[in-house]
């Protein structure tokens, strides 16, 4: 058989009947073909020059940051818009050739199908069991109870540990440590007894800045983080603390004679006008710092709490149920402020076992 | 503010040759001496401007009473004790107050409500004008002179900005951004108070913002932020607004998912649904 009859054998084997095929340009060498033909080559050739382009600039364009108003800004900040619009041309140049050669040049045709029944013939039914049984038998298979158990404990346990090793990682136990699990406990607690002295930070890493009450103005707020001496020069320390989620506190000294409702039980946590809380809302965990000097509320950006500066941070508007922990704070004989220990309470969200 | 840095051992990049120590010593010489004569200087040019300022401080804070009684004195009263319902005592605000107030058009205000807004200054009172600076002068030297407080920057415009914008983003992240956004569009507070957007401020007006804490804002004072530190924010501030931020052609507002998702449905689904009917359609 010639090639043509072995195709139209195949679409006749699969059931497919060509009801129309009419070739798109019957005519060969046309000034249409020709036409078609260079349209088609065009796009691939637009492709090819922009994945060029693409190549050129991602390796020669200016990309590192150059400031606005200094000199080659105007190259740098056209580095994101070239590269960009180089690589996507070249991507929907290429497609949009390839669309458009199925189109101008694919014959036009119709052909139908008919589909299959639901399920295989008896007889391929029958016969296809009667193998799968008949390779059971000629290969023993059956009769192995050693081999077949041995094999299936392999198989089983194997799986058993990938998914060991696919769920581990997943697995915590959040009370590790007891009364010191990390939950209960925040980098304010200290180690080994040292003083825990309040730090902000300068935007520089390694310096060490500790807060001093002369140096806030009335009706300021600093954000402030744990340190200890013992991590002086120990960049990863202090990088630590400042980054830790339950470490930010916000050190808000208030207006002189500001009235202030004390909560009970932390008559003493503030130092004069300084009122030191937990920065972490004890609704969902965000950053509370949106401190309004003139009616000293703290607000949570993401779900509009409110929080009473002057009222031991207890909510006033807003989804949070519970006042804002507060550090208790004091002045050491440096001159430095200090934190007297550890927040006494859970910070940031409630959990289950958290003490109410 | 105290500010302990951990040193690090510097290398070494001199040898020990003859010539590098001469040199060292002759370099080390030319310093000193040109030091000396610039702080020699710099004296007897304090000196001089001190006897000078005794003279005009006093034409100052009259001109100042002048400007003050015509426009501010309804409010704050005439020894700037303040009105009952309003306005505020200026006792101790400081002439950074006056000039953040007064120059960004807040004062003289409109209207009590919420929060004060900015609007274009008083034209005497216009810091684009050589008028208008000299009048803030003088109302801030008045204002001053009844009970000091923060003072506005030696230096302005261009000068204030710092040369550590990366460490100035550092510092507004922690310092201004839940308040202002992250690149200064400002945001929402409560009951109808809000930060403002940080495009129109001059270099001189943030400055004297962080100094004073006008209205909501809570103060910085120059032991929290150091003035370099404030420089290298209001570097930071210019670098990302004003259209400075706009490294992919167009920053869609700078509000994050709000305008980016808008756009993305309309003219990407739109695209994406027209290129598909292009696919489909028969020649």
């Amino acid at each position: 058989m010639s090639p043509e009859e072995l195709e139209r054998l195949a679409g006749t084997l699969d059931g497919v009947e060509v009801v129309h095929n009419a070739p798109r340009f019957p005519v060969k060498g046309t000034r249409a073909e020709k036409r078609a033909e260079r349209s088609v080559a065009t796009w691939f050739i637009l492709s090819a020059l922009s994945a060029l382009g693409f190549i050129v600039a991602f390796i020669a364009w200016p990309h590192e940051y150059v400031a606005p108003g200094q000199d080659g800004y105007g190259w740098y900040h056209l580095y994101t818009p070239v590269v960009g619009f180089l690589f996507g041309f070249a991507v929907l140049a290429l497609g949009i050739g390839v669309i458009s050669y199925v189109r101008k040049f694919f014959p036009e045709e119709v052909s139908v199908q008919q589909r299959h029944d639901g399920r295989s013939p008896e007889v391929d039914r029958k016969t296809i069991l009667a193998q799968l049984a008949g390779a059971g038998r000629s290969t023993d298979i059956a009769r192995r109870k050693l081999i077949t158990r041995s094999a299936g404990a392999a198989a089983g346990i194997f799986g058993v540990g990938i998914g060991i090793a696919a769920l581990g990682p997943l697995i915590r136990n959040p009370w590790k440590g007891g009364d010191e699990a990390a939950l209960w406990v925040t980098p304010w607690r200290g180690e080994n007894g040292e003083t825990v002295y309040l730090r902000r930070d300068t935007g520089i890493l390694g310096e060490i800045s500790r807060v001093r009450p002369e140096d806030m103005e009335p009706g300021s707020m600093e954000t402030v983080f744990p340190y200890i001496e013992s991590q002086r020069g120990d960049d990863e320390a202090l990088l630590h603390a400042q980054r830790a989620s339950d470490a930010p506190v916000m050190l808000i000294r208030l207006r002189p004679d500001t009235p202030t409702v004390k909560r009970q039980g932390q008559e003493n946590f503030n130092y004069g006008d300084f009122y030191a809380f937990s920065k972490v809302c004890t609704h969902l965990g965000c950053p509370t710092s949106l401190y309004q000097a003139q009616d000293n509320r703290i607000l949570c950006p993401c779900h509009q709490s409110q929080f009473l500066a002057t009222e031991y941070a207890r909510p006033v508007f807003g989804p949070a149920t519970r006042a804002l922990p507060q550090l208790p704070i004091t002045v050491d004989s440096e001159g430095y402020f200090v934190a007297r220990s550890d927040f006494i309470e859970a910070v940031g969200p409630a959990f289950w076992e958290r003490r109410p | 503010m105290t500010t302990e840095t951990t040193t690090r051992t510097p290398r070494k990049r001199w040898g020990h040759g003859k010539l590098k120590r001469r040199l060292a010593a002759a370099a080390a010489l030319s310093v000193a001496l040109v030091a000396t004569g610039g702080l020699a200087l710099f004296v007897s040019e304090q000196t001089d401007n001190n006897v000078a300022t005794a003279q005009t401080d006093q034409a100052l804070v009259a001109k100042g009473e002048e400007l003050y009684n015509a426009a501010c004195i309804t409010c704050h009263g005439s020894n700037l004790q303040g009105v009952e319902s309003r306005g505020p005592s200026l006792i101790g605000v400081g002439d950074a107050a006056v000039y953040f107030q007064v120059s960004s058009g807040r004062m003289p205000a409109a209207r009590q409500e919420a929060q004060i807004m900015r609007k274009p200054p008083l034209p005497q009172f216009d810091p684009d004008t050589e008028v208008g600076r000299e009048n803030l002068d003088a109302l801030g030297a008045f204002v001053q002179a009844n009970g000091g407080g923060p003072e506005t920057p030696a230096q302005t415009g261009a000068a204030l900005r710092g040369g550590d914008p990366a460490r100035g983003g550092q510092l507004f992240r922690l310092n201004c951004a839940s308040c202002h956004n992250f690149t200064g569009v400002g945001g929402a507070l409560s009951s109808g108070k809000y930060a403002p957007a940080l495009a129109e401020p001059t270099e001189e007006q943030i400055y004297t913002a962080m100094l004073t804490g006008p209205q909501n804002m809570p103060k910085f004072g120059d032991r929290q932020l150091t003035p370099e530190e404030k420089r290298d924010i209001i570097a930071y501030v210019k670098s990302v607004t004003n259209g400075n931020n706009q490294v992919g052609g167009l920053d869609l507002g700078g509000v994050g998912p709000t305008t980016e998702g808008v756009v993305v449905f309309i003219v990407g689904l739109a695209s994406i649904i027209g290129f598909a009917m292009w696919l489909g359609a028969k020649n």
